[in-house]
């Protein structure tokens, strides 16, 4: 039992890390290096917000989210645009970009462990003798409801068409007049926010510091290396391979080796099915 | 002409400014490098005890060296050696970096991952650079070398607890708490590098050798935040301490999820370095409270260990506007006296000579009466100030770091969290 519900809520807390990145991979095909940072931008913006300005917590989430998406997008309109196709120059610029957050905030004073937030709820619960708290219990919920919503507005919105269209086929989609530059813009806004989504979920379990940004970011790519890149609802099936897979090496190995699953599911990954679960990128050419 | 004259008047000022400063700092600065890893505690907390130990001794005329007085001058270099995937050459290239560009004079401080500074010994006899040791390197390892190669690392001293001092401390107090609150049972949480591992290893077999019961251990790789499992593990084998040997700041994650899942085993940091700070109960919403931690040495939480115990705490906090805030920071301070002692009874900034004056150290500090092993250059501990450097255990009580252990210098009883007790 005690697998079972601290695996779904490890699988949904790396779930939620990797949504974002799987996002904007999968619609602008940038892969966003600076997404580590962006999550731990948004823990850093809630925790200004909330005790700093002093707005209530609510608020002050949905403000660090907004911020984030903005900072998303100002990402693509002023940098990823411009090298966006050249793969490798994709990967430096995002990822300069994201360490210059990253060391830039450690740099102004964001350090040690003296900033967190606070949990949703502050109570704790036993189910079938395993004591759990209640923020881990809204963990599961809202990763489900993110998911659910997801899926919804990439089904049944007019934007979310467009943007499945352009995950799709961006030469198709384009001749249909859905704008990609556009495309790209908003789906890095929205795996941004998708980012700072997890760390206002994630981030009350823990301490915010700018270390989180780096694991983030390797967590982030071992699940959509593993779900396949590009396919979102790879990147939730494969959260929830490395999830269990690392509850269970910490129950039967040790936590020393908790680590090393998500690095050896990217290598086995790469080894055996470099596309990934559902990932379409490269498949025909693994086939030939 | 009043252009001249509004020109003259500064310049007058200016002579007037140097011919009045104290003839102690015409002479050469002696330098002392410190290589710290200064994004941490064990970084941060050394560099402020050694600035204020080396602005005290110089507003009091500097050094006597020879009957000429020298000022101190400190030059830090981040080592980055307590960040996760920092390799151990940074820190080494760090401290040739003191010794070769800023011509330091001695080496106070670190490195201060115990990797690092075993590995820095070769290159501090290499150069003949006396070291002290202040902060964070707790590897018996390092004074076992000294002995091992006395002639070749002799240069190489340690001001502050090591594992072995600080095992027995732990087990001492571990005794006080069975008697008083009939516990038996201890979960080991370790962090993935050298000192936390040696030191848990070494508690988990004196612990059973004393009728403890050992069940379980875990290792956790640097940067850690999610304890959980192992939390629950502790639960799951009934155990009544956490024995904790942390030194990375995601250790409050473990504390605040300690609580957040009231695990009923009372937390123990042997190094913890999170719980040390006076910031520990903010960052944890006040669930840290009942932690126990090993400050290493007196003066880094507050107590009446000797007189200059709450001399040096009052006049750090009036410094940097915040307590002395765990290892290192009495360590570093005392480091800079005992350097400055040794260097006017050895009259001379060679090295030799300041390492046979060290080994004759002698005095009493903010932590207790400060003498080296001769033969392995480690500081002799005890538990009474009066007959060497002690020890100091806190726990956290109601926002307040509250002195624990050892008895002669405790100000509070330890206390259980009410989930444990019956």
């Amino acid at each position: 039992m005690e697998i079972l519900i601290y695996g779904t809520v490890n699988s949904m807390a790396l779930a939620l890390m990797a949504l974002g990145f799987a996002l904007v991979y999968g619609i602008s095909r940038v892969p966003n290096f600076a997404h580590g940072a962006i999550y731990v931008v948004s823990g850093f913006l809630t925790w200004t917000f909330l005790r700093v300005v002093g707005l209530n917590y609510f608020l002050s989430a949905v403000l660090a989210i907004l911020v984030t998406g903005l900072i998303g997008a100002l990402l693509y309109q002023f940098v990823l645009i411009r090298v966006r196709g050249m793969a490798i120059s994709e990967i430096i610029a995002s990822y300069a970009i994201g360490l210059a957050i990253l060391e830039g905030l450690r740099w102004g004073g964001f350090r040690g462990m003296t900033y967190s937030l606070p949990v949703f709820v502050e109570d704790m619960v036993i189910i079938a003798g395993v004591p759990i708290d209640f923020h881990r219990l809204l963990l599961i919920a809202i990763g489900v409801a993110v998911i659910a919503v997801l899926w919804a507005f990439t089904h049944f919105t007019r934007l979310g068409l467009a943007l499945r269209g352009m995950a799709q086929d961006e030469r198709a989609a384009l001749m249909l007049g859905i704008d990609s530059d556009r495309m790209a813009l908003i789906a890095t806004a929205l795996g941004s926010m998708l980012a700072g989504l997890a760390a206002i979920v994630l981030l009350p379990l823990g301490n915010i510091v700018v270390e989180a940004g780096y694991n983030v970011l390797i967590m982030a790519i071992a699940v959509c290396i593993v779900g396949g890149l590009g396919s979102w609802m790879g990147a939730v099936l494969a959260a929830f391979l490395i999830g269990f897979a690392q509850i269970l090496t910490v129950v039967y190995l040790g936590s020393h080796y908790q680590i090393v699953v998500a690095l050896l599911a990217i290598i086995f990954t790469l080894i055996l099915r470099p596309s990934g679960l559902f990932g379409r990128q490269k498949e025909l050419e693994e086939r030939v | 002409m009043r252009k001249a004259f509004t020109l003259f008047i500064p310049v007058v000022l200016l002579t007037f400014l140097f011919s009045a400063v104290p003839c102690a700092f015409s002479q050469k600065p002696i330098i002392i490098g410190a290589p710290l890893s200064t994004a941490f505690l064990y970084g941060w907390g050394a560099q402020r005890g050694m600035v204020l130990a080396v602005e005290e001794i110089n507003a009091q005329g500097g050094v006597d060296v020879a009957g000429k007085k020298q000022p101190l001058k400190v030059e830090v270099i981040d080592t980055r050696d307590l960040e996760p995937g920092v390799p151990v050459s940074e820190a080494l290239m760090a401290v040739e970096k003191l010794i070769l560009e800023k011509k330091a004079d001695f080496i106070i401080g670190g490195p201060v991952r115990s990797e690092a500074a075993l590995a820095a010994m070769d290159l501090l006899a290499k150069y003949k650079k006396v070291s002290i040791l202040t902060t964070g390197v707790l590897t018996p390892r390092y004074h076992a070398r000294v002995a091992e190669e006395y002639d070749r690392l002799k240069y190489c001293f340690r001001i502050h607890g090591e594992a072995g001092q600080l095992v027995k401390e732990i087990m001492a107090c571990f005794k006080e708490i069975q008697e008083e609150h009939g516990l038996n049972k201890v979960f080991i949480m370790v962090q993935d590098v050298a000192h936390a591992r040696g030191g848990g290893e070494v508690l988990g077999k004196v612990a059973a050798g004393q009728g403890w019961t050992v069940t379980g251990t875990e290792i956790y790789p640097t940067g850690t935040t999610d304890f959980s499992m192992g939390l629950l593990k502790a639960r799951r084998t009934e155990a009544q301490i956490l024995n904790i040997w942390m030194d990375m700041p995601e250790s409050s994650i473990l504390l605040k999820q300690w609580y957040e899942l009231q695990i009923p085993a009372l937390p123990f940091g042997s190094t913890l370095a999170a719980a040390e700070q006076p910031g520990f109960w903010k960052a944890t919403e006040g669930k840290g409270e009942y932690t126990l931690c090993n400050v290493v040495n007196a003066g880094n939480a507050p107590s009446e260990a000797t007189p200059w115990t709450m001399k040096f705490y009052d006049a750090y906090t009036k410094r940097w506007n915040i307590e002395p805030e765990g290892l290192g920071c009495s360590s570093s301070y005392m480091a800079v006296y005992v350097l400055k002692e040794a260097i006017e009874r050895a009259g001379s900034l060679d090295s030799d000579k300041v390492v046979q004056a060290m080994e004759k150290t002698d005095m009493m500090g903010v932590y207790g009466r400060l003498r080296f092993d001769p033969k392995t250059h480690q500081v002799i501990p005890a538990l009474e100030p009066d007959e060497g450097a002690v020890g100091s255990i806190l726990q956290w009580q109601d926002g307040k770091r509250v002195v624990v252990f050892p008895k002669s210098i405790a100000t509070g009883p330890i206390q259980l969290p009410p989930w444990m007790k019956k």
